[in-house]
């Protein structure tokens, strides 16, 4: 296997709507990426494109319709979906490409325009569920995720306000982000604990709210990074993914054994066998503020029931001892779902070539993991 | 055992029923809002011109797909096209007989990258590969800024 790096990242703005076509997103972002990494459309040889369900576009086989956008005209090109796993996973695609050997030079392009769907991108998630045991229910995604929070607060005994922390500390982290739809220099605990109960315990400043945007990175051998004397790069040392049961019924709501599997295979890659001391920072997948903590301890990087404990002490604030979504994640940049692949893997680039501006991690750090969950569980570093 | 009868009622079955009711807004984006713009307000199609290759793109992109560079430069479509192929649908989206069959044609323009797929505005016996047409707009005051302010392609000279 080959040793392939991160060399070039872009992203558009995220927000509520923006008057860009999904394609012209696209365009945007690999721009971008391409820009940064010192490159052009001829220097790429493959493009994998990440975007989540065909329904919230309202574009079915929009991979296509997305392709000259993504710099994949008259190049080997492919489409990967795993849910909001695919913020994560299409860099996992890219990355066997070129470690592999198939290809030297690959662009990863994420996209997603939700505010085409109306009234709310939520009505068109009623048509994930199984159609015979749910659907005559009427349930709301939001229902799954009140109940594994609840499940998670049971189990460990976790305060609502320990987990509000997190969706303060990320909305403040984006402030510094230039893409940032959610960012609140001012946001405080209080505030997420007064927000309206959608579901209960999720209230509306626990979850990111939908948006459109698009990411770009671009992925390159070590020879071709050698050849073309690149010298912002980040290696990408190990990729795991793994899905557990399809009923989440099966699962173990209080804890993500995928993650921690997903985990264990990255690690192993990577060579990595104490993570919390041989990794220096984390973009775990935070749609909901009680999810990151969740995925800490699946990643491997807290003890079950510690995250929320660590986050109080400030560990996993930017300053902290393991700064966690440093980039200001979901919670506060904003959850285009496959697009996120901007503060996961572009803000893992971004912070290890010093690029991170205002949001840039005040000491050093060389090793970082990102994760994003789906259906599928993947995980990058 | 199911694989091997056939049935071609599912009510025969306990069933339920479903519907995967989806509406959208869809935004014409920056190079659309050009192209409709100037449709509505003017009654002409736009192109977007590449200054690195020389294509002029039809309908307009932000960007050249190949060079992939912003495209700023818009240029007039001719208003004359031809018709790049043509078909004659019988059947509508449902596999109803039509009452008639409807002319459809692929429309290009001499030095412009793409084309338009179109009503061709002929009776079928008239509708042919070569056809010299030019678009047959609604007027000023109901159109709105969308593909069917066209309605049609009509031949040159008939
Ligand atoms: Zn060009």
């Amino acid at each position: 296997m080959r040793k392939v790096g991160v060399i070039g990242a872009g992203m558009t703005l995220f927000r509520r709507r923006l008057q860009e076509t999904g394609k012209e997103m696209c365009f945007e972002a690999t721009k971008m990426a391409l820009d940064s990494a010192g490159l052009t459309r001829a220097d790429i040889d493959m493009v994998v494109n990440g975007t989540a369900p065909d329904a919230f576009d309202g574009v079915h086989m929009k991979g296509e319709y997305l392709l000259d956008g993504c710099g994949g005209y008259r190049k080997p090109y492919t489409r990967v979906f795993t849910g909001g796993g695919t913020g994560v996973f299409s860099s996992i695609a890219g990355w066997w490409h070129v470690a592999s050997g198939l290809a030297d030079a690959v662009l990863v392009v994420n996209e997603e325009k939700m505010s085409s769907c109306q009234p709310h991108p939520q009505s068109v998630f009623a048509h994930i569920w199984d159609p015979i045991l749910d659907r005559p229910l009427r349930p709301n995604l939001v229902w799954i995720f009140a109940m594994e929070m609840n499940r998670y607060m049971h189990v460990h005994g976790v305060k609502k306000e320990d987990i509000a922390r997190v969706a303060v500390k990320n909305k403040r982290n984006a402030v510094g982000h230039p893409c940032a739809q959610l960012a609140d220099p001012k946001i405080t605990v209080d505030d997420v604990l007064n927000s309206e109960v959608m579901a209960w315990p999720v209230q509306r400043l626990d979850i990111s709210p939908p948006s459109d945007g698009a990411s770009a990175i671009v992925l390159a051998s070590e020879d071709f990074i050698r050849r073309r004397k690149i010298k912002d790069r980040a290696w990408m040392s190990g990729v795991g993914w793994c899905i557990d049961s399809t009923m989440w019924t099966d699962r173990d709501l209080y804890f993500p054994e995928y993650v921690a599997r997903a985990a264990q295979t990255a690690y192993k890659r990577a060579k990595i066998s104490d993570p919390r001391r041989e990794i220096d920072f984390a973009e775990p997948y935070d749609p909901f503020d009680y999810k990151e903590l969740h995925h800490l301890e699946g990643l491997l990087l807290a003890k079950k029931g510690e995250a929320p404990i660590l986050t109080r002490e400030g560990v996993t604030e930017r300053d902290g001892d393991l700064p966690v979504c440093p980039s200001g994640g979901l919670m506060g940049v904003g959850n285009p779902i496959a697009a996120t692949m901007g503060q996961k893997i572009g803000e893992l680039f971004w912070q290890l070539t010093n690029q991170a501006g205002k949001r840039q991690i005040p000491h050093e750090v060389h090793t970082g993991v990102a994760q994003a969950w789906g259906d599928l569980m993947p995980l990058w570093w | 055992m199911t694989f091997l009868e056939r049935t071609t009622d599912a009510r025969r079955f306990r069933q339920w029923e479903g519907n995967v009711e989806a509406d959208y807004i869809y935004t014409s984006g920056v190079a659309g809002e050009r192209f409709f713009v100037a449709l509505r307000d003017d009654g002409k199609m736009l192109a977007s011109r590449c200054t690195a290759c020389g294509l002029d793109y039809l309908p307009p992109r932000l960007f050249c797909e190949d060079c992939f560079l912003e495209l700023t430069e818009f240029v007039d479509v001719p208003p004359e096209g031809r018709v790049a192929a043509v078909t004659m649908a019988h059947l509508d989206r449902r596999g109803t007989p039509l009452s008639r069959p409807q002319v459809w044609a692929l429309v290009t323009f001499e030095g412009i990258r793409g084309g338009l797929v179109h009503r061709l505005l002929v009776p079928p016996a008239k509708a042919r590969v070569g056809l010299a047409v030019r678009a047959k707009l609604k007027a000023r005051g109901d159109r709105v800024g969308a593909i069917t302010d066209i309605e049609g392609f009509e031949p040159v000279r008939s």
